[in-house]
């Protein structure tokens, strides 16, 4: 292919160049990498540690285990989940593992609905024009940015009364559904970037096949386009775990979720960092695993995997 | 592209598919569909007028609560779609795909953001025995002497700007990542890790526990390097600074992602040309890399700037707005007005006249990054 | 020391529990019964179960697990077990709305009410709250008509927004009897916890600020040398009044113990959802709570504040001046930071706080001053300010104190939407009633729980040693603690509706006049100027109303 040829002359021409250069850009490279990794990872780790320290640690501050520090299973005897406490009885625990339940139904059940939705709106956005009174295709999209621009703060009122009277208070269902609303613009702009990818000619190719509009889409489209639906997946997934708010709003005994009890750590009695680190930690763990599982797709899949 | 519009203002599409459009339907199946949408109507307006009477008190019979509205209003949702690919056939169903967003949009936000408005315009403090009171635009009025409103807005132009440094990071960091480097992956999931903390967790392991004054590693670190006092909340602009570095942290995986998404796409032949032409590193990035992904850029840009326009977590559990003021955000001076002073009449105001600002911000940034990506293309 | 409450209108034929647990008390720990015939073994059998439950598991002996409280509730379900048959509340639902921090609250009273539900019957569903959500959450809750809870623990300012809308059921009389209601401590009784008469609260906390000090600092011979040094001609202490306070504070900078850097007075400058202004009230109240005037807040016939009046701007003065004196970041630090980050880690050697640091300096790891610390009421004033003559008057009796008693505690409340079921209405207060034991109550005060002493029958010292307390640290702590709730000048919080609204704007303006963008004067009068306009927004004749009935006037 062409390609490959035009690739072989600058490589011809750089491997006249010093290979120091080379060495140089790459040292500086992986340097620019692991100065990163390590902003990154640190907070992460000092969470983590904070989890295995008793309070004098965490008032001092020691940071290596075992050198600074003895290890200790308060933080996670505080939720009931060190390895003395996992097989009593803990009140603890048992508040923990049901709002683990409930964060992990109302985030991937708002992604999955905003995903189905975005996903479609995104398409028709993509490859039709649409015109509704005065509001074209873009007119169209900031619409639906502009859900997420009000401080949900003073929406807090009105979700009260109108939950109240459709009775979805302290129900998953009515977080969900909220939920989904704050995570379905983002789904849109990532999915309709991601469908503008795709080429119309595939498009074309599904009609002259005889399949309809749907059918196109259905068929030909949206298998191309699930890389991308992870990418939008796992961030509205993140979002909504993380949501603090409404949360605390609209819940009360049946759909508690997890960021309520980090918040509560802290408190008349001072902030109990052993705990909020082991609670933290423990929200996050999941979401590393999705993370870590699904990475592939958040990258290669944005782009269009048929074209290449 | 010829424009076909209907009688009745009803999407219209017309599109980039080169096939006959209007695959008109035949008659019998129009009356049928628009006979449907009218059944339809119909009935979710009798529900809701009964629901109504019902409230008012009227001793007619009716629900306990709203949800049989909700269950009208889904059945008229699906009636309607059927009925817009009975009568507009293939247009319906084109239309079909952006109906299910718009209505459950519509539905979920309608009342919550006429109720705002509603709110908007009372003086109500929740502690108040007569409750609230209309006071039509008072609330604006007083915002316009507010001090610490206009405080909070100086602030968030910095915090905004800010924004092109969580950008330039970002870019840099997406073309590492796309470079040719090994352990890609180990690298791609670290980097996503910040992302993934929940604000709570962020402003307390960080704001409090990492950069607490006297043993946290960020002032140890920071006396390591010579700065002897290292209070990083106790002056105004440090505390900006640091509240920014925080947003950042946990930000900017956000906008690697986006972009290095976009470099991906990028085709690979452009890069290879300008090596060819002699263009080095920088030349290569700034005249060909930048202008191609300037459409990713102004997308990314724009969700970042209203997120960060959101910003209050992290300013409430860390420095409750201070040091007098220095640090409050828009969103976090209304959580207090609203929470803690349960003056929702005021809060509300101010969000509306809030979002108000925005819009206009946003329409004017999009018109101006429109004239811009078509001058690239 | 403290009077106790000597005039008990029992009659002999019946020794109340409590007369008799006084005499028998000092016999009942040492396990003998004595002469005292049949109703010694009754008391000896109170006796014993208060010793047997405050040993649940020991003081020092670690944090109290899930399985301690219920222990403890079964223990102290003997009230209840006397009124209510054995599953009398069968398929009664009932939930309750009260806080979470720290795993306490809320989590002690699921313990406690476990044994309950299993004799009763009835189910009890939770809802927690963060603490920042707290007051949020009951606001709009009542504003939509959304009050899901059957019973709510509640702090007592909150009681004009609750009761004053007639959300609360009255308290019965079986109630009452079975809490023993007149054992609080007096500034808890009536009018607290009641409105327009009616009783409404099962109180089970009680709070003051009282002044926590470092002893080995202050008696330190180095620094009393260099004190002298100085060329003070007092001796080197603990400061008594605010003047010796603001000294003590400028000189400590820069000395160092152990090795450290000392500091004194610590402020709380950053807001705190309203609970920092409270910090600034305990600098005050010495300045501004006159004997001869009830009101130190605002005046009483028309709600004007007095927060800009020469007394408030002297104390915010106070802060300003000692600010330079603190540790670096003092501005971004709010009494969390100052209690629990600060001062039980060792830093700074003064500071006014709730119970609670008393309550976890000794009994939680967190702290590394447990036996460096000893307790005090606030400081005083050497001269007290009179709002009636404009001028400063110097006490006759010497410095004037004022203890704060700041925020009056948490309670249990009952709602009013159980009035209509009868079973419900019984059911709740019978686990409110629970909640609130004698006994049980007891056990709570020692342990942490976020609640301190409230009752007179807390104060029996012998039963803290008893339990594991050091006895000068418990001595200490409960004297400062009682001596400010008995105190004839202290300055009771007001239960005014929205009384938080006016705390949450003075921090805020606060702030600006700590970080030095204005002066404490034109602050301070920023304040009184936003209260007067929130004042009007409530209603200004009913404030002005519950406020003098907050009073007792």
């Amino acid at each position: 292919m062409t390609r490959s040829t035009l690739a072989l002359k600058p490589v011809q021409r750089r491997s006249a160049a010093p290979r120091a250069k080379r060495t140089l850009s790459r040292v500086l490279i992986y340097a620019a990498l692991l100065f990163w990794t390590i902003i990154c990872l640190f907070p992460i780790y000092w969470t983590v540690t904070t989890s295995f320290k008793s309070a004098v640690d965490v008032t001092q501050a020691h940071l290596v285990p075992w050198v600074d520090f003895q290890p200790d299973w308060k933080g996670w005897r505080s939720l009931g989940l060190s390895p003395d406490t996992l097989f009593g009885t803990s009140t603890a625990r048992s508040e923990f593992a049901n709002r683990f339940v409930n964060s992990i139904i109302t985030s991937v059940g708002a992604s999955l609905l905003a995903l189905i939705l975005g996903s479609l709106a995104a398409y028709g956005l993509s490859r039709f024009r649409y015109k509704f009174a005065w509001m074209r295709n873009d007119d169209i999209l900031f619409f639906f940015m502009s859900q997420l621009i009000l401080p949900p703060v003073v929406l807090a009122l009105p979700f009260l009364v109108l939950y109240k009277a459709l009775a979805l208070l302290d129900t998953r269902l009515g977080l969900v559904l909220l939920y989904t609303l704050t995570v379905l613009p983002i789904v849109i702009w990532i999915m309709r970037d991601q469908f503008n990818a795709i080429p119309i000619e595939l498009d074309e190719a599904a009609f002259v096949d005889g399949l309809s509009t749907w059918g196109a889409f259905l068929r030909i489209i949206l298998p191309l386009a699930v890389p991308g639906m992870m990418a939008a997946f796992i961030l509205s997934l993140v979002l909504c775990w993380n949501e603090y708010f409404f949360a605390a709003l609209l819940t009360s005994t049946d759909a508690k979720t997890l960021p309520v009890m980090v918040a509560s750590q802290t408190g008349s009695q001072g902030i109990n960092w052993w705990s909020m680190a082991a609670l933290s930690t423990a929200a996050i763990a999941p979401l590393v695993l999705v993370g870590i599982f699904l990475e592939r797709y958040i990258v290669s899949g944005l782009t269009t995997g048929a074209g290449k | 592209m010829r424009l076909i519009s209907m009688q009745n203002s009803v999407p219209v599409s017309d599109d980039l598919h080169h096939q006959p459009a209007a695959k008109r339907a035949r008659g019998s199946r129009k009356i049928a569909g628009r006979a449907l949408v009218l059944l339809a109507s119909l009935g979710f307006l009798l529900v809701l007028f009964i629901q109504i009477l019902h409230t008012t008190g009227t001793p007619t019979a009716g629900f306990s609560d709203w949800r049989p509205i909700l269950i009208a209003y889904l059945v008229w949702a699906v009636a309607f779609g059927i009925g817009q690919v009975l009568t507009r056939g293939e247009r319906g169903q084109r239309a079909l795909f952006l109906l299910p967003a718009v209505f459950f949009t519509v539905a979920v936000v309608i009342f919550p953001t006429i109720f705002g408005i509603y709110i908007a315009s009372l003086d109500w403090n929740l502690s108040s025995i007569e409750g609230p009171r209309f006071s039509g635009f008072d609330n604006v009025r007083g915002m316009l002497n507010d001090t610490y409103y206009w405080n909070a807005l100086g602030n968030m132009v910095f915090y905004t700007a800010a924004v092109l440094g969580e950008y330039a990071i970002a870019f840099g960091l997406a073309l590492l990542l796309s470079a040719e480097i090994r352990a890609r992956k180990f690298f791609r999931v670290v980097f996503l890790l910040p992302m993934m903390l929940s604000p709570v967790a962020v402003s307390w392991m960080i704001g409090k526990s990492l950069m607490e004054y006297r043993f946290g590693p960020a002032a140890t670190l920071a006396r390591y390097l010579g700065w002897d006092n290292p209070a990083f909340f106790a002056s105004p602009w440090m505390a900006r600074f640091s509240i920014q570095a925080m947003d950042a942290w946990v930000s900017i995986p956000f906008i690697m992602i986006i972009l290095l998404a976009g470099l991906q796409a990028m085709p690979k032949e452009v890069q290879e040309a300008a090596k060819v032409d002699g263009a080095n590193g920088w030349q290569s990035f700034w005249h060909v890399t930048f202008p191609i992904m300037l459409p990713v850029s102004i997308t990314v840009l724009i969700i970042r700037i209203i997120f960060k326009l959101k910003l209050a977590d992290l300013v409430i559990n860390v420095t409750a707005g201070g040091p007098g003021g220095a640090t409050d955000t828009v969103s976090s001076f209304i959580y207090r007005v609203y929470r803690d002073r349960s003056n929702v009449g005021y809060g509300t105001a101010l969000a509306m006249v809030y979002l108000l600002m925005i819009i206009v911000l946003l329409t004017v940034l999009l018109r101006l990054s429109k004239r811009w990506t078509q001058k690239v293309v | 020391m403290v009077k106790q409450q000597e005039h008990d209108q029992h009659p002999a034929m019946h020794p109340s529990r409590r007369t008799v647990l006084k005499s028998a008390a000092g016999a009942a720990a040492l396990g003998t019964s004595g002469a005292l015939g049949a109703f010694s073994e009754l008391a000896f059998a109170q006796a014993n179960l208060r010793a047997e439950i405050t040993k649940i598991p020991g003081v020092g002996k670690g944090a109290p697990t899930d399985a301690d409280w219920q222990k403890v509730g079964e223990l102290c379900l003997g009230p209840t077990k006397a009124s209510i048959k054995e599953g009398e509340f069968k398929g009664v639902e009932l939930s309750f709305m009260g806080l979470n921090n720290q795993n306490l609250h809320n989590l002690l009273f699921r313990g406690f009410l476990k044994p309950w539900e299993a004799y009763t019957g009835a189910r009890i569903s939770w809802i927690d709250l963060a603490q920042a959500d707290y007051n949020p959450r009951l606001q709009q809750a009542i504003a939509t008509g959304t009050v899901d809870f059957d019973i709510l623990e509640m702090g007592a300012p909150f009681e004009g927004d609750v009761c004053g809308k007639g959300l609360a059921s009255e308290m019965p009389d079986w109630v009452k009897k079975q809490i023993d209601v007149d054992d609080y401590v007096d500034y808890l009784k009536p009018p607290v916890g009641t409105w327009n008469g009616k009783t409404y609260r099962v109180t089970i906390d009680g709070d003051c600020h009282n002044f926590n000090y470092r002893t080995d600092i202050f008696s330190d011979p180095t620094l009393a040398k260099a004190w002298k040094d100085a060329g003070n001609s007092t001796d080197w202490g603990v400061p008594k009044t605010w003047q010796q306070v603001q000294a003590v504070t400028k000189f400590l900078k820069g000395k160092k113990i152990k090795n450290q850097n000392a500091f004194g007075y610590l402020d709380a400058p950053k807001p705190w959802g309203g609970f920092g202004f409270y910090f600034l009230g305990s600098r005050a109240s010495a300045y501004a709570k006159h004997p001869d005037d009830k009101a130190w807040l605002f005046d009483i016939d028309t709600m004007k504040p007095r927060i800009n009046n020469p007394a408030w701007v002297r104390a915010i003065q106070d802060v300003i001046d000692a600010l330079p004196f603190e540790p670096a970041d003092q501005l971004n630090a709010d009494p969390n930071t100052t209690g629990f980050q600060q001062f039980l880690a060792g830093i700074g050697s003064m500071i006014p706080w709730w119970g609670d640091i008393g309550q976890v300096a000794k009994a939680s790891d967190t702290s590394v001053i447990g036996d460096v610390v000893a307790f005090d009421i606030l400081p005083g004033s050497d001269d007290v300010y009179n709002s009636k003559t404009g001028k400063w008057d110097k006490l006759s009796s010497g410095p004037n104190h004022a203890p704060n008693c700041a925020y009056l505690g948490w309670g249990v409340y009952v709602m009013a939407r159980v009035n209509g079921d009868e079973k419900k209405h019984k059911a709740a207060w019978s686990a409110a009633a629970h909640l609130g034991g004698k006994d049980l109550s007891l056990w709570m005060v020692m342990y942490p729980s976020g609640f301190q002493a409230h009752r007179t029958s807390h104060f029996q010292y012998d039963e803290w040693v008893a339990a594991g307390y050091d006895r000068k640290y418990i001595t200490s702590y409960l004297n400062s603690q009682l001596a400010s709730y008995n105190h004839p000048n202290r300055a009771v919080e007001p239960r005014i509706p929205g009384i938080f609204q006016y705390y949450s704007i003075a921090e805020d303006e606060l702030t600006k006049i700590f970080a030095g963008k204005v002066d404490a004067q034109t602050g301070a009068n920023n304040i009184a100027a936003a209260w007067e306009k929130l004042t009007d927004q409530i209603g200004r004749e009913r404030q002005i109303g519950l406020y003098k009935a907050s009073l007792g006037v």
